[in-house]
């Protein structure tokens, strides 16, 4: 779950990471009556969940409460990137001599947790990490250790820092660290963090995304996940347990796996066009694929419904039941083809051709493509 | 032949009194695993499936030699009895559990590679070594009775079946199907287990099914051109997946420019992988091995 920069902004703060003074605004007056714990001029930046939101004009500056009262009402009548802005953060401006990147990530090479310690902030880490990698500076620590102090000086150090800026470098690397670990975050990322002319640093944009798995040991963390999943099918799926991805077919398909859905997708993708990613997940039950096959028939313009299960720890001879309830209730017309394999696999096929299925027993998923191309031939 | 997994391997499950526990025990001894123990903590002195139940690892090893543990533990429990599984000296460890912390993750990983034990997952069907043993989920009646000497290792789960499926009826039957997990970061490097197939001098070639995310598959292909002399046939599923967009597994994701398909079988292609764009292609590719090597 990525989080508001506000909400990152917070926990950063508690971490230990300067961060100029904000508060959060739903309207133009709040936005107003903000000033007067954030004190002017004020960075007015939409909370909207996308990157490059400067770009977008998703960020302004305001030195009047006027300036403040017109940016705000224009920025929350917006949208950036196709997101509603639902809210401002409004954020003292610091004057900026010059601006870094500091970062923490999981390094799925090393199954380890990179810092990373950038000479050029502002802009995108991958774009510097392209064209001038000899700005970026990396520290490898594995969990459960800590980023020490002496750890953060000396990348600081090898970064080319010296003094008092090489010392409070360092303390916000190590206070990132932390809330990275406390967090079970993916990743914490400051960029830019600025330093002003007399060597202060200000933490100016925050970015944090945590992991869903740990959520159930978060009870800090804001808890409407689903909620922040734009899509509507996409948020839909997040709800009842699934994973549903909006591609642009009309092939609708349902899959027991994400690597078999994947495969899926690419097969289908040879001869028709896949309408949807959707893996069940290994949590199969009548209701589940009740509510699975309801919301991937949501969609506009399907013409046929392929379904691709394996029964290893799924009971799929459950699910079928679950199929057929929605097949029957919403009399689908198009063809609907099913591979169903594994444990259980004749009730389940006896199940699924009793609203008409059209039953794949052969293993490959082509085969299944061929009996939906062949169905669909005998449609036109 | 096979790696990590034979019939006389004695097997520990944990979370053995679970719902999916005990179904899974039931199938995993049906197909021929030698199945010696099962710990649920509290559950002490029970019997699941005929298979005695301890409270925990080190009395289960102690009093039946249980020697590999399969886990059905819940993603909260699993750090912890990942732990202490390791120290009562278990080298083989399948985490199956699904929507584990990836920061525990890093932890388990970190402490296997110090004691020097293989652990799968997480997210990981398992390994099945055809005609023997299982540990996992993966479905027994969708392969031959009779191994051959064809490896897999695969990221997903029910897609190892379908190529485990398609390999047989290809006329080259899996010898041992391994599923590495399907985490951003897994326990055990794909390359570390191309290692084990090495080695095994009952495999003559490997299936490689990879899929979209991550930086495993383009490692492996270091491996691969450096040091691995058997053949490789690889499918990288996702080919069609948006950027930024999830693919049901955590790991499945092309983000920041990184995992994408084209990316990994560029790395394995250059390895000299044989390269399937579609799981079927895997069966010819396999076919056209057996006859080389025939």
């Amino acid at each position: 779950m990525r989080l508001h920069e506000h909400e990152a902004a917070r926990f950063f703060q508690q971490a230990g990471v300067p961060v100029p003074p904000f508060a959060v605004a739903r309207t133009a007056d709040e936005a107003v009556a903000a000033l007067g714990q954030v004190g002017l001029p004020v960075v007015l930046k939409a909370q909207v969940l996308v990157g490059s939101r400067g770009k977008h004009g998703g960020i302004l500056l305001a030195s009047t409460p006027e300036e403040v009262r017109e940016k705000a009402a224009a920025l929350l009548a917006k949208t950036v990137r196709g997101l509603a802005v639902e809210s401002v953060m409004v954020a003292k401006a610091v004057p900026i001599a010059r601006e870094l990147y500091v970062g923490v990530t999981v390094d799925a090479v090393a199954g380890a947790v990179t810092v990373i310690l950038g000479t050029a902030g502002g802009i995108d880490v991958e774009t510097v990490a392209k064209e001038q990698p000899e700005a970026l500076f990396r520290k490898s620590v594995v969990p459960p250790a800590e980023l020490r102090g002496h750890e953060g000086r000396a990348l600081a150090r090898e970064a080319g820092f010296r003094g008092d800026l090489m010392v409070k470098i360092a303390d916000v690397l190590v206070a990132l660290y932390r809330v990275f670990r406390k967090s079970d975050a993916l990743i914490a990322e400051v960029n830019p963090l600025a330093v002003t002319a007399d060597e202060a640093l200000w933490a100016v944009d925050a970015v944090l995304e945590v992991d869903d798995s740990a959520l159930f040991r978060h009870p800090e963390m804001p808890t409407d996940t689903a909620a922040r999943i734009e899509h509507p099918l996409e948020r839909a799926a997040k709800q009842i347990g699934v994973s549903y991805v909006d591609l642009d077919g009309d092939i609708a398909i349902i899959s027991s796996g994400a690597g078999l859905g994947m495969a899926t997708m690419d097969v289908v993708g040879q001869r028709l066009k896949p309408a949807n990613f959707l893996e069940t997940g290994g949590g199969i039950t009548e209701e589940l694929m009740y509510k699975t096959t309801s919301l991937v028939l949501q969609k506009p313009g399907l013409r046929g419904l392929l379904i691709n299960l394996y029964g290893g720890i799924n009971p799929i001879h459950e699910g079928a039941k679950g199929i057929v309830r929605v097949l029957k209730e919403q009399q689908v017309t198009f063809p609907v083809v099913a591979k169903a394999l594994g444990n259980r696999q004749e009730e389940t096929w006896a199940t699924l051709k009793e609203a008409g299925v059209i039953i794949v027993t052969d293993i490959t998923t082509e085969a299944a493509v061929d009996a939906l191309c062949a169905a669909l031939g005998a449609v036109h | 032949m096979s790696i990590l997994l034979n019939k006389t391997t004695r097997v520990l499950v944990q979370g053995i009194t679970g719902k999916i526990g005990q179904a899974q025990t039931k199938w995993m001894k049906e197909y021929g695993t030698t199945i010696v123990a099962g710990v649920t903590p509290g559950r002490g002195g029970a019997t699941v499936e005929g298979v005695p139940v301890f409270d925990g690892v080190a009395e289960a090893v102690k009093e039946t030699g249980a020697e590999a543990s399969v886990f059905f533990v819940p993603a909260r429990a699993v750090k912890d009895t990942v732990f202490e599984t390791l120290e009562a000296g278990i080298k083989l460890v399948v985490v199956v559990t699904e929507h584990v912390p990836v920061h525990d993750t890093m932890e388990m990983r970190a402490e296997a590679r110090k004691v020097g034990a293989t652990l799968l997952g997480p997210t990981t069907p398992g390994i099945l070594t055809v005609g023997e043993a299982k540990m996992g989920i993966i479905p027994g009646n969708l392969f031959p009775k009779v191994g051959g000497r064809a490896g897999v290792i695969s990221r997903s789960g029910t897609l190892a079946y379908e190529v485990g499926g398609i390999l047989a009826k290809a006329g080259t039957a899996p010898s041992t199907v391994v599923g590495m997990g399907a985490d951003p970061v897994v326990l055990t490097d794909l390359a570390d287990i191309l290692k084990f197939f090495a080695a095994d001098p009952g495999t003559d070639f490997v299936t490689i099914v990879g899929e979209v995310g991550g930086i495993q598959e383009e490692l492996a292909a270091d491996y691969i051109a450096k040091d691995f002399k058997k053949p490789v046939i690889a499918y990288i599923a996702g080919r069609n997946t948006p950027e930024g967009k999830r693919m049901g597994h955590a790991g499945a994701i092309v983000q920041r420019g990184m995992g994408s398909v084209q990316s990994k079988v560029a790395a394995l292609e250059k390895a000299g992988a044989l390269i399937a764009k579609i799981p079927a292609e895997i069966g010819t590719l396999a076919r056209r091995l057996s006859g080389a090597s025939a």
